[in-house]
């Protein structure tokens, strides 16, 4: 059923102030074709009538859950956030070293906060890895991706990927850290790995969370979402006293955290922001 | 080195092209005739038609989404009743300018160049009320005009220009900096420059010189600082030049926000995710727009 403009914005704004990700113009389409799909479960006619069933219940609970599985896709992969990797890359990583390179902190710190199979963290070990002659000769450099669930953990510390994965890997990193065993499996060099450290843990667990200190970059993708706003407000409150009063906070494309934390600043680069302290 | 010094050369600089293009005579005519106190609208109409190109860029701007005029208008005059009078000046130069540098591609093509501009100006008209600043048709076309020293730059001295860009490729460096560095002037001072040679209303000529710098505006600080604002947000909304320079900002940190804000505190409020998110969603909008005003417009 084609969706109406009118409606599209009602369930963007709702999606938005429930979750803190706005949904495109551009991506009218995926949204009806995902709302299908609950409408059909729910037994539901018309986009209205689902729009007040997900209004009727508070915070839509369990049916927003299942909306949400089907309008974010869980797959991650390799280099996905092309404009965040630029700007820290060009700008917030050679600012970063600059600042702890003058009080001879010469330590990089670095949180996937939800690391899934780790591909986020291995991005950043990868292009880490690239500045080792230059910008980081002779610095300790610190990359640790954390999830709640173990499975994927395991995923991540074997380090092995299908071509889906690495879809958005460029070339030059895609010859130099994989090993191609087929056409759909890919071996994570153990340079890579080897940067990285995967543990468990739970975003809510604050006696754990408090231990996850001083990093100069942290990583917060696609999950926040999943958060009610006073959850996500300690989660981010959290992230906030973890990360070094020069370091940035990042969360997915598309994703805001407006309403959620007045603390952070907003930094604004050529097709994202990140936040800072 | 002082204002003055950077105002010198940039002066300098226009003043060594000799063939600068002047505003087309006719746009000067309804100038002239709009400083009438007893100008009569149909005065203005008339002059107006005499020049085809004008005149059709005048209904294409009017019927541009960004006015969402409830009908199409197809006259001349109809559009000026619709504008309004105080708007029509800033039209007619508006139309000029576009005009005066029709196929003028240098270091870069004039379409991205009007991308940007015309994405200025809407982005400066959307802030405008979202900060209820009064005159909003003011804001948009200030935006359109704010960067008229860079598209002079680029063609005018396309060499050192391309130099500019080869340098700053891949590096955090905005281009006024860079322009800096290399002439001892920029585009908002050349910008500036330009205006006073096209008699442009003191306003505008504001805008163009201290876009950049809106602390130093005195005749119109907010619409400075709008235009100011609307040109950062462009700059990291895909609506950069086509990328060839690398802009980042901490709104907290911007004067031009500060200034804002004196003006409108409500404005403190603004959900600036969702409006830069809100501000991709109306970039094709903005090709479209460009597009739609330049094509079959360039006289054979």
């Amino acid at each position: 059923m084609k969706l109406a403009d009118k409606d599209f914005e009602l369930f963007r704004d709702y999606i938005y102030n429930l979750c803190g990700i706005y949904f495109h113009t551009s991506k009218k389409y995926f949204l009806e074709s995902r709302l299908a799909r609950r409408l059909e479960d729910c037994g539901i006619k018309t986009h209205a009538d689902y729009y007040k069933l997900l209004k009727s219940i508070p915070g839509g609970s369990q049916e927003l859950k299942k909306l949400l599985d089907e309008i974010t896709t869980n797959e991650t992969c390799f280099f996905r956030n092309l404009p965040q990797l630029n700007a820290l890359e060009n700008k917030l990583l050679p600012e970063v070293v600059e600042t702890k390179g003058k009080i001879g902190f010469r330590k990089l710190r670095i949180w996937s906060a939800a690391s899934s199979s780790g591909e986020e963290a291995y991005t950043m070990a990868m292009i880490l890895l690239e500045k080792r002659g230059s910008l980081l000769k002779d610095w300790i450099i610190e990359i640790i991706g954390t999830d709640i669930n173990e499975t994927v953990l395991g995923q991540a510390r074997e380090g092995v990927y299908n071509s889906y994965s690495v879809r958005n890997t460029p070339d030059f990193y895609l010859k130099k850290y994989f090993k191609q065993e087929s056409a759909d499996k890919f071996i994570l060099s153990p340079d890579v790995k080897k940067l990285v450290t995967f543990n468990h843990l739970n975003l809510y667990d604050d006696t754990k969370m408090i231990f996850m200190k001083s990093f100069d970059f942290i990583f917060c993708a696609n999950v926040l979402i999943y958060f009610d706003t006073a959850s996500k407000s300690k989660v981010v409150q959290h992230f906030y006293n973890n990360l070094q009063p020069y370091g940035y906070f990042f969360v997915g494309q598309s994703e805001s955290l407006h309403g959620v934390n007045d603390n952070f600043k907003t930094v604004h680069f050529p097709g994202g922001f990140a936040y800072k302290k | 080195m002082d204002n003055n010094v950077k105002l010198q050369k940039a002066k300098e600089m226009v003043d060594k092209i000799n063939d600068l293009p002047t505003i087309p005579i006719v746009a000067t005519k309804v100038l002239e005739l709009l400083d009438k106190p007893d100008c009569e609208l149909d005065e203005v109409a008339d002059m107006i038609l005499t020049d085809q190109v004008l005149a059709a860029r005048v209904i294409k701007i009017v019927n541009s989404p960004l006015y969402r005029s409830a009908h199409e208008i197809k006259s001349v005059k109809r559009a000026l009743v619709f504008l309004g009078f105080r708007h029509i000046r800033e039209l007619a130069l508006t139309c000029s300018f576009i005009e005066a540098f029709q196929g003028k591609d240098g270091a870069f093509d004039v379409m991205t160049f009007w991308e940007h501009s015309f994405g200025v100006g809407i982005v400066a008209k959307i802030i405008a009320q979202r900060a209820r600043y009064m005159d909003t048709e003011k804001a948009y076309l200030a935006g359109i005009i704010h960067d008229i020293g860079e598209v002079f730059l680029s063609y005018y001295y396309k060499k050192e220009f391309l130099q500019i860009l080869e340098d700053i490729k891949g590096e955090p460096y905005k281009l006024v900096d860079a322009e800096q560095r290399f002439w001892g002037t920029d585009h908002s001072y050349i910008g500036y420059a330009i205006a006073q040679k096209w008699n442009f209303p003191n306003e505008y000529g504001e805008v163009i010189a201290y876009h950049h710098r809106p602390s130093e505006a005195v005749l119109d600080p907010t619409l400075v600082a709008i235009v100011n604002l609307a040109d950062l947000f462009c700059s990291v909304r895909q609506l950069n030049y086509g990328g060839r320079e690398w802009v980042s900002f901490n709104l907290a940190d911007e004067p031009a926000w500060e200034l804002l804000k004196q003006f409108a505190p409500h404005i403190a409020k603004l959900d600036i995710e969702r409006f830069c998110y809100e501000l991709d969603d109306r970039v094709p909008e903005v090709q479209d727009l460009v597009k739609s005003i330049f094509e079959g417009m360039i006289m054979e």
